[in-house]
């Protein structure tokens, strides 16, 4: 459909490519991605009915079964999956890639702490209003910011985007009246309507209310005219703007909501924490919503929530057990982006109609459902030796470990990993990973044929 | 006077290490339309491997074995990385390097923890080049600016004058018609980015002995050479030159500067009145000196979209 604007519209060799425009994901790889992206999948009524169903009990009775480590985890990543959602609704459905949406939320985090000490001074606001102040923040920043960031496109924007964020970080550091400098604000919760608001929790439902409220806005938002109309800024701008909208406009508005919902993320965080200070603003937040939003699927309505809850979740307890999350999220990412670019929710969507049994959407038949079986256990069985090598040098690499081996005067120790004991001078510590790593890739389908095909010839 | 030329100096020198990571930049940029977030990447990895070197071999090693790794891995990047991701569009190419930024920092994060390393200049190096004011001014920061002017002259050389240049900016306009006329396009971008990363890896090797070396040298200096390529002109390398020196002075002179808001009212004699408000009055203008590239860059992106020298509009 839009190849029809695109042939006759390019002028020389001045294309003018947006994100996921017409070269994205419309364009010549239409084979490999749903023709609509936004579409999640044609679920039957019932079936989604069981699934809302089962989340909604889940989440409900969360506090009542985990202990107080997990629903505080559960409290991040529900904030986490509101704010992918805000984040997306501009990257997938508007089609406009932002480094920087950490400014807005902790703008909305610092709206909500001040109103909070003004509570606690006395002004009658009910904390369960609170996150209004946060998302009221945010949409004026993101209107005002989002005026000259939506006049480019492209890396522009994402550049306007970050030197945004990375200003507002260099402020927050120097203002201290508003700020609180290094240390940050504090302040308390007030009880309400006979909430006390002192245990983890009635902060969790308060939370879940606000994200579940938050995220069926979002979803109505896609089913509005003005939704429609943001996918097709995303699909073909040109062919919105001969139509006779303005562009510009309707972008802003956009950029507006969007940091509206990161703000009133950044406000439940402030009501969760009772603190805000700083570190909102840096740049690894805006970097940690990209990568969550990018693994669940920037393609579909809930994929990047459930990627964003998902991973925060794990990111919060394994912090325990090992350090390395962060490069696994890194290489997760790496690995989603060259082979799966639709994301783990993408990617439920094609096992869906695998299931189902109908791949209407693509002309030729779809991998088959044991092809996806294998790719999915070589995968794991090559993640398992990234994880192996990782954690074994993270060990060996440690001060602990140098400190060990001194002690040893100087020679190898064997160390605990895995439930095993390891010693660097035996082969296992090196053959294991090796060999899984090998098995993992013979395994994959088209690198195993590779493989197969180069010893061949070799011999 | 003596404020002023050191400062020059300073930033001057400064000026210099930044376009000697922004060059690789731009210059990917310029051909594959690759915003590459892992370009301080490399150049941290350069500074880890001249790190690697001093204390196993040598410091003299390590320039030559820094640029040689770093640019063999951003090969292998371009080649098994980037090319497959290709066919996705420009935007899943800058998410690419970005995830690849993250696992590089995270890796030396792993190896060597997160503090800064002790990287430092050579013994025989640490001594004086002149005498300017009473001040002794360090030889080594001369060789800094030595080294990135030779390589500035070589690269500019190379690209306008030689038939590999010409085969370069060929590419860069007309990538189709010079794969017709049988060049290898693709090992031209491969070979382009290589460069572009050995650059930054001979960057951060020579860099990492002055500055402090550690796993956040990468975001920060990161985020700088971003806003040099995107104000000189994305994918040109005249712009770069003059961005990485408007932003080194422009820095250099900014931290001697302790004038705040305050000040300028005082202009007009309601200087303690503003002063005694504090806030953003009091602030002064050398502690926001991180500010300024990023405040400048908004202005360009404003006001010039396509930088100061460039070409190529809004393309991603």
């Amino acid at each position: 459909m839009n190849d029809l604007l695109e042939d006759e519209g390019r002028g020389g060799e001045r294309e003018r490519i947006e994100p996921f425009g017409q070269r994205g994901l419309t364009g010549d790889s239409s084979e490999l991605l749903p023709a609509e992206p936004s579409v999640i999948m044609p679920i039957t009524k019932k079936a989604k009915a069981i699934v809302i169903a089962l989340v909604g009990a889940g989440l409900l009775v969360i506090p009542w079964v985990s202990s107080l480590g997990i629903l505080n985890a559960a409290i991040k990543a529900l904030i986490a999956a509101l704010f992918a959602l805000a984040f997306n609704l501009l990257m997938g459905q508007a089609g406009l890639l932002s480094f920087g949406q950490a400014a807005f939320f902790g703008i909305g985090g610092f709206a909500t702490i001040h109103l909070m000490k003004s509570t606690a001074h006395g002004l009658a606001v009910p904390i369960v209003l609170l996150p209004v102040a946060g998302g009221l923040a945010g949409l004026v920043l993101g209107l005002g910011s989002g005026w000259f960031a939506t006049k480019r496109t492209g890396a522009y924007f994402a550049m306007i985007t970050l030197a945004v964020a990375e200003l507002l970080y260099a402020i927050s550091l120097r203002w201290t009246g508003v700020f609180g400098g290094e240390a940050g604000i504090s302040s308390m919760r007030m009880p309400w309507a006979g909430f006390t608001f002192g245990s983890a929790g009635e902060v969790y439902y308060l939370v879940m209310v606000w994200v579940l409220g938050c995220s069926f806005l979002l979803y109505l938002y896609n089913q509005t005219p003005f939704g429609r109309l943001t996918l097709a800024i995303r699909n073909n701008e040109n062919r919105i703007r001969f139509l006779g909208y303005d562009t510009h406009k309707t972008k802003v508005v956009i950029f507006g909501i969007s940091a509206m919902f990161s703000g009133i993320a950044g406000s439940l965080l402030a009501i969760a924490e009772e603190s805000v200070s700083f570190a909102v603003f840096d740049a690894n937040v805006s970097a940690m919503v990209v990568l969550q939003t990018f693994i669940g699927g920037c393609n579909t309505f809930l994929g990047p929530a459930v990627g964003a809850a998902v991973l925060t979740f794990f990111a919060q307890e394994i912090s325990d057990i090992s350090r390395s999350w962060l490069l696994y999220e890194g290489v997760i990412f790496v690995l989603v982006m060259m082979f799966m670019p639709n994301g783990i929710g993408g990617m439920f969507g094609e096992l869906y109609r695998m299931v189902q049994g109908k791949n209407r959407k693509t002309p030729k038949p779809g991998p088959s459902l044991r092809h996806f079986l294998r790719v999915t256990f070589a995968t794991a069985v090559v993640f398992s030796a990234i994880i192996f090598s990782v954690e074994a040098c993270g060990i060996l690499f440690s001060e602990k470990y140098s400190a060990m081996r001194r002690a040893a005067g100087n020679h190898w120790v064997g160390f605990d990993l895995f439930g095993a004991r390891w010693n660097p001078n035996t082969p296992w510590l090196w053959v294991t990973p090796a060999l899984l790593f090998a098995i993992g890739l013979f395994l994959l389908p088209h690198v195993g044929a590779t493989l197969r095909g180069k010893i061949k010839k070799f011999r | 006077m003596e404020f002023f030329v050191v400062s020059a100096l300073n930033g001057i020198v400064y000026g210099i290490l930044l376009f000697m990571v922004s060059a690789g930049l731009t210059l990917i940029f310029g051909m594959m339309s690759v915003l590459n977030f892992a370009h301080a990447s490399f150049y941290m990895i350069g500074a880890y491997v001249g790190y690697i070197s001093t204390g196993c071999w040598g410091f003299w090693q390590g320039l030559i074995l820094a640029p040689l790794l770093v640019g063999g891995g951003g090969m292998v990047v371009e080649r098994y990385c980037l090319r497959r991701v290709h066919k996705f569009g420009h935007a899943y190419e800058l998410l690419l390097t970005f995830g690849i930024a993250f696992i590089i920092a995270e890796t030396v994060k792993l190896f060597f923890g997160p503090a800064p390393v002790d990287y430092p200049v050579p013994p025989q190096l640490r001594f004086a080049a002149f005498t300017i004011y009473g001040t002794q001014y360090p030889f080594y920061r001369v060789l800094m600016g030595a080294i990135s002017v030779s390589m500035f002259i070589f690269l500019f050389g190379v690209i306008k004058f030689t038939r590999i240049g010409i085969i370069v900016r060929a590419a860069v306009h007309k990538p189709q018609m010079v794969n017709a006329l049988g060049y290898n396009v693709p090992l031209v971008f491969m070979g382009v980015f290589g460069v572009g990363a050995a650059l930054a890896g001979l960057a951060g090797s020579v860099a990492g002995a002055f500055y402090p070396t550690s796993p956040n040298m990468a975001l920060d200096l990161g985020l700088i050479v971003f806003v040099v390529v995107v104000v000189g002109g994305l994918g040109s390398l005249e712009g770069a030159f003059l961005a990485s020196m408007i932003i080194g002075l422009s820095t250099s002179f900014v931290v001697g500067i302790n004038w705040c808001l305050a000040d300028v009212f005082g202009l007009v004699g309601m200087g303690e009145r503003f002063r005694s408000m504090g806030g953003v009055f009091t602030v002064e203008l050398n502690s926001v000196a991180g500010l300024l590239p990023y405040a400048f860059m908004l202005i360009i992106l404003v006001v010039r979209p396509a930088g100061l020298l460039g070409e190529k509009q809004a393309a991603l």
